[in-house]
């Protein structure tokens, strides 16, 4: 377990280095990202200006859970880049050089590249949660909690959906669309939403568990929604990593000479 | 010169030609694609029904149905943009662009002819797939009769987006990477273009000041018109759009004409 958490940081050490040769390329990459979130955000800003709550949910609760979810995302795609790109790694015979390698698989396949505008999102995030208000350590010690199982959740997810690629051959438009569904789902109060979709949000696209739970959760602690951030987190890991392991069983080499930098 | 001007149609007619059939070739490529905007339909409902059961039956003169109608016709002009900024830069960076330059075309129509024939399909399917979830939950569109309208201002709004797009792209001679201006670029038009939130719903000093900007003549403007057709509104938002293609069209031929020029100094 040390040796891979040490391989690990050596990986995103290599990643972070990458990404600061080309630093003008980065700043504005992680600026013009925060910049991105902070416009989308106006359309809230304007909502709760004109209707001042929609069933319970304010405009500083939407800054909460903007915050999760942006700080859950850019920690996701800027540790695992990969994620977002695993189908067209998988169609594209790319697993050969992970494969040969005396690594975990999935981790280093993940890990092996950086979304620099995730750093971006992270940061919004970070903003967005401070400016919600919440400045008390046990506030932000639930923030820091919140965003590690919405982390492993998002991952999870992506690692779920772009694995499908391994029985059909190319998933990247559906996969495409699985993110869109979350990311937009996870940016709208849940309580919009009743039976079969609420339903829908807590199964087939878990964003309930990267926006919704996780802020309630720091807004206040509860036993039920740690008990569900947990269940979710570990129950979405285990089924993404069960069917990487089994779709990779059907993995075959597309025999392309890959060079890796 | 009309021989010559026939001749020029004929070539960019046959660009788009070619990529409308590429299109097609994707029928799966091009339903997925329509998902999104059913996803984008159904959260929208779900928003809207909640606000306006708790406001009343208008908001602003808009009801719920006209209002979803209008978002549909929104998000219909902005999820059928192709990514031509990304396009451009890609051509800018990589350097075929001077490969490109001494083609017996105009890179820019050219790249118009291009990006046309991959919106046109993926606006009709992605109206068709909007369209059906909007009527079968909120009830049928406005009256038809201001569609003919409808459909200019929509075109102008796409030569209007065309025309920012590339100067987005075109800014890649000048910095590294265009990512973050293609962002922001995209949210100005979701929030000032109206396309998340109908211009109406703003505070009025936001809202007139959204209005004088180019976003609102790309997708507010057609999307409105969509559902208070009338002749009136036409006019207006028909001169707002000329005025917004000539300054953008303006810059951009004389951005792209510095960049020609540039180009052919260096040797390529």
């Amino acid at each position: 377990m040390k040796r891979e958490l040490t391989f690990l940081l050596a990986l995103w050490k290599a990643n972070l280095l990458a990404a600061m040769e080309y630093r003008a390329s980065f700043i504005s990459q992680v600026i013009g990202m925060m910049l991105n979130n902070a416009f989308y955000f106006v359309f809230w800003w304007v909502f709760f200006d004109r209707f001042e709550q929609i069933r319970g949910w304010e405009l500083k609760d939407m800054f909460l859970m903007f915050g999760v979810v942006a700080a859950a995302f850019g920690a996701g795609v800027f540790l695992f880049g990969n994620a977002l790109l695993l189908a067209d790694v998988i169609a594209g015979g790319r697993l050969d050089y992970y494969l040969s390698l005396p690594r975990p698989v999935l981790i280093h396949t993940l890990a092996s590249r950086s979304q620099a505008s995730g750093m971006g999102d992270f940061l919004y995030g970070v903003l967005s949660f401070l400016i919600a208000g919440q400045y008390s350590l046990d506030s932000i010690a639930r923030f820091v909690i919140g965003v590690v199982f919405a982390t492993t959740v998002f991952i999870s997810f992506f690692v779920l959906v772009q694995s499908l690629a391994f029985w059909t051959g190319n998933a990247s438009m559906l996969a495409q669309q699985a993110q869109n569904a979350i990311i937009t789902f996870a940016i709208y109060p849940i309580t919009l939403f009743d039976g079969t979709a609420k339903f829908l949000l807590f199964t087939v696209v878990p964003a309930a568990f990267i926006g919704a739970i996780p802020a309630e959760f720091i807004r206040a602690f509860t036993w039920g929604n740690l008990v569900l951030l947990v269940g979710a987190a570990s129950g979405f890991l285990t089924l993404s990593v069960f069917v990487f392991h089994r779709g990779l069983r059907r993995y075959e080499s597309g025999s392309a000479i890959q060079v890796q930098l | 010169m009309l021989r010559t001007v026939t001749r020029s149609t004929a070539k960019y007619t046959a660009i788009f030609r070619t990529q409308l059939l590429n299109s097609l070739a994707y029928p799966a490529d091009l339903f997925s694609r329509s998902l999104t905007m059913v996803l984008f339909m159904w959260i929208f409902l779900n928003l809207w029904r909640v606000t306006y059961n708790a406001v009343g039956s208008e908001i602003e003169g808009l009801s719920l149905g006209e209002t979803m109608w209008y978002l549909m016709v929104a998000e219909t002009i902005v999820l059928s943009r192709p990514r031509l900024s990304r396009n451009v830069a890609d051509a800018v960076k990589e350097g075929s662009i001077a490969y490109l330059l001494n083609k017996p075309y105009h890179f820019l129509l050219y790249q118009a002819s291009i990006a046309f024939g991959d919106s046109l399909l993926r606006m009709v399917a992605n109206a068709l797939a909007g369209g059906l979830v909007v009527w079968w939950t909120v009830g049928p569109p406005p009256s038809p009769v201001g569609l003919p309208f409808v459909l200019v201002a929509m075109t102008l709004a796409w030569l209007i987006d065309f025309c920012i797009n590339a100067l987005i792209g075109l800014l890649a001679f000048l910095v590294e990477d265009v990512s973050a201006f293609e962002w922001i670029y995209s949210k100005f038009v979701l929030v000032l273009g109206g396309v998340l939130i109908p211009l109406d719903f703003f505070p009025a000093w936001l809202k007139s000041f959204a209005l004088a900007l180019p976003f609102a003549a790309s997708t507010y403007g057609p999307a409105r018109l969509f559902v208070d057709a009338s002749f009136v509104r036409f006019l207006d938002l028909l001169w707002k759009q000329g005025f917004w293609l000539l300054v953008l069209g303006g810059a951009l031929a004389y951005f792209y004409h510095r960049t020609e020029k540039w180009l052919s100094i260096n040797g390529g």
